[in-house]
């Protein structure tokens, strides 16, 4: 073929195409990398391919091709790896790269494919399905939270009747005790029942002991950006994440914790309403604590916990808001539990809350 | 004839809510009468009973709106108020849209729930007494001839003696006997209050 030939079918490929030499000096490329990469040809050909490539690639570059020739070539190799573009811009890449056999010197040839709208569906693909994923779990949630929320309301519903039932009784100027009585008795089997209504909440949210498996707090966390991400946003909420680089695995229910997580953000885009939006931020922060636990911190600027619900906010039914179920903190602490861990609260400083979730490693689990 | 004594309903098949209302109203002087289920209180239910109803939404087997319903084709008037839980709004929405009195979200205050428990008596009265003066004004006109009812139809029609007497082919002096006739049978006091009951009764 001739060069006029070898060049026309290089630019009829839709991949980007380069030929270089061992030393990496560019012979020739075609349209599709003038685009690709917004160089033109004439200033590519006779410079080194390196400048192709970001860094730590372009230091490494002139090391492969050499172990290339070392290990006496390869027929295709082929990676993905970062691109540079003329304006400094990097992209995702898919390269192929062939040898040219029989020229003296040695002679490679690259096939580069820009991955970048790949990528972009195959991440939108995961948001979107992690994100079912997750409106279908807080629906059960949610729907759990509801049946239990009207049980106890049964119980607490007979006990207050109850209770103002025999206050009426005692107005009367001649009690009838026999009525308050019964009224009295029937308070102290209400309250029993509500009770065992709580022990049933309790073992249903420990008892999927079976759903625990090893999992790293990074695979954790990139569950919970999901949808929290996603949520911030709506709430016009800056939320940062930011893990220690030595975060020990851990042995737990992942969709429980990312509830917990989850939980606590929530709170804390509830807290941050009121304030300006150019103010609102969350920081999701994990460390790994000098005993070795895993701590997970959720951190907002808001107005923090009021005061007078400081020392209960962990009971249940104690919630301050409108809507609110009283169970989210007292359902985060008891996951936290049953996978020996805590929830703890500390005041923010200068304002805010902090909420901290320490679990232990999975090594410390048998 | 003596108003029978109302009584409120209270069906609840949660055995501590329905026994706790019934004290409660006790502790306030009302007579209850708890029910665990829908069924039983179908089975029980007298139309001619007055009083209210105390119905919780939510129920196994027939529903609190199912109850309604089955009320509702059976032509009751008896006020119901239902007990609705914490998420139960959209069915509650429903039930007022299906004539339902009233519904308090539970846990809810006694006050609130005597309060409106009055209020559905009071309202219950009512209607019974407008139902029973329905009644009355029926009986009269049954005892008109066939005459007098041509008279009574006219007169609501707001025609004149001379052209009823005209139209009825009879003497002016006879319309008048007729007229009085009418008036004193349906205890009338005045044309307008013949005719108010006229229309009453026939729901214009």
């Amino acid at each position: 073929m001739s060069v006029q030939q070898i060049q026309a079918v290089m630019d009829a490929a839709v991949d980007a195409v380069v030929l270089f030499d061992l030393t990496g000096r560019v012979e020739a490329v075609n349209r599709a990398l003038e685009r690709m990469f917004g160089w033109p040809a004439q200033q590519l050909c006779g410079g080194n391919v390196r400048q192709l490539m970001p860094e730590p690639e372009r230091s490494a570059h002139d090391g492969c091709i050499a172990k290339l020739l070392r290990t006496g070539g390869l027929p295709i190799l082929a990676r993905e790896l970062p691109a540079l573009r003329r304006d400094g811009s990097t992209f995702p890449a898919y390269l192929s790269l062939g040898q040219v056999t029989g020229a003296d010197p040695s002679q490679f040839i690259g096939f580069i494919r820009d991955l970048t709208d790949r990528r972009r569906g195959e991440e939108n693909a995961r948001q979107l399905n992690g994100r079912l994923v997750q409106v279908a779990r807080l629906a059960t949630m949610g729907e759990m939270v509801a049946g239990i929320a009207h049980e106890i309301n049964q119980p607490l519903t007979a006990i207050a009747n109850y209770a103002r039932a025999s206050e009426r009784f005692l107005e009367s100027p001649t009690p009838d005790l026999a009525d308050v009585r019964e009224a009295v008795q029937a308070v102290a089997a209400e309250a029993l029942r509500a009770g065992e209504i709580v022990r049933r909440l309790r073992r249903m949210v420990r008892g999927s002991a079976e759903a625990r498996q090893t999992t790293t707090v990074q695979a954790l966390v990139e569950e919970l950006q999901s949808v929290a991400l996603a949520d911030a946003r709506v709430n016009h909420t800056r939320l940062g994440f930011h893990l220690a680089p030595d975060m020990p695995q851990l042995f737990v229910d992942r969709a429980q914790v990312v509830q917990l997580l989850l939980n606590l953000i929530h709170n804390a885009l509830e807290s941050l309403a009121q304030d300006p939006a150019s103010n609102r931020e969350i920081l999701v922060r994990g460390r790994r604590t000098e005993t070795g636990d895993c701590e997970l911190s959720v951190c907002d600027n808001g107005p923090g916990v009021a005061p007078e619900i400081l020392d209960r906010m962990f009971e249940p039914f104690r919630s301050t808001k409108p809507n609110g179920t009283g169970l989210g903190l007292p359902m985060s602490q008891t996951i936290a539990q049953a996978h020996n861990g805590s929830v703890r609260h500390q005041p923010g400083l200068p304002r805010g809350a902090y909420f901290v979730l320490t679990l232990p490693p999975a090594d410390n689990q048998s | 004839m003596k108003d029978r004594p109302a009584t409120i309903y209270v069906v609840d098949d949660d055995d501590g809510v329905r026994a706790s209302i019934r004290l409660l109203l006790k502790s306030v002087g009302l007579p209850a009468t708890p029910m665990a289920s829908a069924k039983e209180f179908l089975a029980a239910f007298d139309p001619a009973q007055p009083g209210c109803l105390v119905l919780d939404i939510r129920m196994p087997g027939m529903s609190g709106l199912e109850l309604q319903q089955q009320l509702n084709v059976r032509g009751a008037i008896l006020p119901v108020l239902f007990i609705t839980g914490h998420g139960d709004v959209p069915m509650a929405v429903e039930a007022m849209q299906h004539g339902a009195f009233d519904f308090l979200q539970k846990p809810f205050r006694d006050q609130d729930l005597i309060d409106r428990i009055q209020k559905a008596l009071a309202r219950d009265r009512e209607t019974r007494a407008v139902s029973k003066q329905h009644d009355q004004v029926r009986a009269r006109l049954a005892t008109l001839t066939q005459r007098e009812q041509q008279v009574l139809q006219l007169l609501t029609q707001g025609k004149q003696n001379k052209v009823m007497a005209a139209e009825l082919r009879l003497s002016q002096r006879t319309v008048e006997i007729h007229r009085a006739h009418v008036m004193e049978k349906m205890g009338a006091g005045s044309l307008a209050h013949l005719v108010r009951m006229v229309l009453d009764i026939s729901g214009r």
